[in-house]
């Protein structure tokens, strides 16, 4: 659940993030079906939507009673304010810095490696059932 | 819809534990989550008798109805390549090992674990993007597509999202004859590169696992799911077809050539049955003469070429119906599920909207950069590709048939080409392999690399049945024996003695000889033939007088005569002219 929650942080950080580097009209970045989000504008803090709370929780496949939607929601608004204050910053002559920079290709060649301390991945599985991990069960793909 | 049977459950917990209490009464449970299920289920059940009556009574009129509409048909493909390590990490694969064997923190999705890109990957797509005639992206990159499903430890896939590595290709292909034939060029959007998910599996009395689907999850919502990680991070290409099709056979033959090219490439096994070559099919229809698309739907469980012919022929059908009786709005987006043993497809899941994948680049991987001197070196490094060697074919005046049967399997074409190297006639060599060949691998279960005969010797075998050596009796003899055994065609002919007579034997009753070789002398025969018909005046005066059949009787004394050593084609061309008194 943790990290779920972090999810849904990490997508408002990308969002606002990427309309602080002025990146809104790339085509890359216009996330379909995302209006409820992006109808803010690149240097205004303060008109940032607040979160459609059940629909992330959907997305990320947490299930809100009413009073925990209560609960998250301004907290979650407080994050999204805080990337909110970013987006002040002028970044218009900077170049977008998606990644960072590495020298060549930093290519695998394609030789089998096996990774020998197994033992510790399968005991750092919370559900684990000889040979299989166990996992939530979820209903539809998308 | 399904979203919504999920939240009820989460909202009642207590329903999800003593599974054993509740695996027993899943029929009932399953009954009572369907007709609980909102307005469209209840459509959806209501449907099937309206197609099914229908169509089984009234097969020309669906038949006519078909006619009257004009189907849309895409495809998206997801090869798994045969690399021997994953995409972004050093765990090898091999499908069918230990689950959960084949892992590592950066496949597992670990914090910190960071993913390096297997060369592999690009070399497969360049192939691929070449061999599909597609313009290649030098500077492409790879980005994250976010859900959250258990198959995926990471919580993303790593893909490429806006610009793929390849793009604006096209693949030719010839339909098979019994399918009316005709040449047929279909565009390829995209190839892309990403990673495959692991595998989940549901086990209902804890004696089997399977795959899942989303309809068998609904089934077994109340039983156990595990995942076997060893499938995820398991590098696949996407190619997305234009939507170029109108028919069945039409995309089955396209799936089928992309196996071909696959295969020719050597970057993957194609193989359905263990989902290396997986297709997702778009089916949308509208009428004859209307310019937009109608509603698309999605089929998917697709697993041979005859279920990807079936499937959409069933749909076509199943839309065009709806149109013709005016309930065109029952057709909506959504993704349905072809069943085999039903022969029909179902409803897995409605689409609400677009998924919202929040697609973005992926910080961990560098640009995928592509220089045109490497792009040469794969090209030149090409096989000859299944249409080029189907033109080559043709242009050897080989029949269609032929032609696509000798350029479906690579191995096989190759087989047929090194035959012809050494100086094989074309059709005849064409003939064995398509004929004896193509028979006893399909009974011992063999490919063509599995049989003993090499092309040489059967061009040697061709050569020596078309110089008369043997007859093509004995050839069919020794060609199984080389098959099963090996060895060379002077080896067993000498060795096994099988020569001509063996032949004359069953024709021409007289007893076997012992003799290698065939008489082949004209004057040596002539001699023969001279002297049995003097000895037998009485038949030649009845031959004479009408009774051609005694041609046999001739023959055979001569055969006899020379022990068996007559060459027959020889000894029946002057016995002829004999008999009819020309010499």
């Amino acid at each position: 659940m943790g990290s779920r929650a972090l999810l849904m942080l990490t997508n408002f950080n990308f969002k606002t993030t990427v309309s602080s580097f002025g990146l809104a009209s790339n085509p890359f970045f216009l996330i379909k079906n995302n209006l409820r989000t992006r109808n803010f504008s690149t240097k205004t803090r303060s008109s940032l939507q607040p979160p459609d709370l059940p629909g992330l929780a959907e997305t990320a496949r947490i299930s809100l009673a009413p009073n925990e939607v209560e609960e998250f929601a301004p907290k979650i608004g407080q994050v999204i304010d805080w990337f909110g204050q970013l987006q002040a910053v002028d970044l218009d002559n900077v170049e977008p810095a998606i990644r960072a920079d590495t020298e060549g290709d930093n290519l695998r060649e394609d030789v089998p490696q096996t990774f020998e301390n197994k033992e510790a991945l399968i005991a750092s599985v919370p559900s684990y059932e000889e040979p299989y991990i166990k996992v939530p069960k979820v209903l539809n793909k998308e | 819809m399904a979203s919504t049977f999920f939240r009820t459950i989460q909202i009642h917990p207590f329903l999800l534990y003593p599974t054993a209490l509740f695996s027993r009464r899943n029929g009932v449970l399953y009954c009572t989550m369907k007709s609980s299920q909102t307005q469209t289920a209840t459509q959806e059940k209501q449907q099937p008798p309206k197609v099914k009556v229908p169509q089984h009574a009234l097969k020309k009129t669906v038949d006519k109805i078909t006619r009257d509409y004009e189907a849309i048909i895409g495809i998206e493909t997801h090869v798994q390549l045969s690399t021997l390590t994953k995409a972004f990490c050093s765990c090898p694969y091999n499908y069918g090992s230990q689950p959960n064997t084949s892992i590592c923190p950066i496949c597992m999705g670990l914090p910190g674990a960071l993913p390096v890109l297997n060369s592999k990957v690009i070399e497969f797509a360049v192939k691929l993007g070449l061999a599909l005639n597609c313009k290649l992206s030098l500077n492409s990159k790879f980005d994250r597509k976010q859900y959250f499903y258990p198959d995926l430890p990471k919580g993303y896939q790593i893909s490429q999202f806006d610009i793929p590595i390849a793009t604006g290709g096209y693949v030719d292909l010839d339909l098979p004859l019994e399918f009316g034939g005709g040449h047929r060029k279909f565009g390829i959007t995209r190839v892309h590169m990403e990673e495959d998910a692991g595998k989940l599996l549901h086990s209902g009395n804890g004696d089997y696992s399977q795959e899942i689907t989303s309809l068998t999850s609904i089934y077994s919502y109340f039983s156990k799911h595990t995942v076997d990680l060893n499938r995820a991070g398991v590098p696949l290409l996407e190619i997305v077809s234009e939507p170029d099709m109108r028919t069945g056979i039409e995309a089955a033959e396209y799936a089928a050539e992309l196996q071909r090219v696959v295969r020719y490439l050597g970057i993957s096994n194609g193989n359905m049955q263990e989902g290396s070559l997986r297709c997702d099919v778009n089916v949308s229809i509208r009428p004859v003469g209307q310019s937009e698309f109608g509603t698309k739907v999605e089929i998917k469980n697709l697993n041979s070429f005859s279920s990807i012919n079936r499937a959409i022929d069933f749909e076509i059908s199943r839309q065009a119906l709806l149109h013709s009786q005016g309930q065109s709005d029952q057709i909506v987006q959504e993704t349905r599920l072809w069943e085999e043993g039903a022969q029909k497809t179902v409803t897995m899941r409605k689409k609400e909207g677009l998924s919202d994948y929040r697609y973005f680049p992926e910080p961990d991987l560098p640009e995928v950069i592509l220089t045109q001197e490497y792009v040469d070196s794969i090209s030149n490094s090409l096989p000859e590709l299944p249409e080029a060697k189907r033109r080559r074919y043709e242009k050897m005046r080989l029949s269609m048939q032929d032609v696509l049967f000798l350029a479906n399997d690579m191995n096989v074409a190759e087989y047929f080409d090194a035959t012809l190297s050494s100086g094989a006639d074309i059709k005849l060599a064409a003939n064995w392999i398509m004929g004896d060949i193509a028979a006893y691998m399909k009974n011992e279960k063999l490919s063509i690399n599995d049989i003993k005969l090499t092309p040489q010797e059967l061009a040697e075998l061709i050569a020596s049945i078309k110089s008369g050596t043997i007859s093509g009796k004995i050839g069919k003899e020794i060609l199984s024996e080389l098959l099963a055994k090996g060895g060379t065609v002077k080896g067993l002919i000498e060795e096994k003695d099988l020569i001509q007579a063996r032949l004359e034997i069953i024709v021409y009753p007289y007893e076997r000889t012992e003799l290698n070789f065939l008489i082949a002398d004209p004057v040596e025969i002539g001699k023969m033939i001279d002297k049995v018909i003097s000895e037998n005046p009485k038949q030649l005066e009845q031959y004479r007088g009408g009774k051609t059949k005694l041609q046999g009787f001739f023959a055979g004394q001569v055969m006899k005569l020379s022990k068996g050593k007559a060459n027959p084609g020889l000894l029946n061309k002057i016995l002829l002219e004999k008999l009819n008194g020309q010499s």
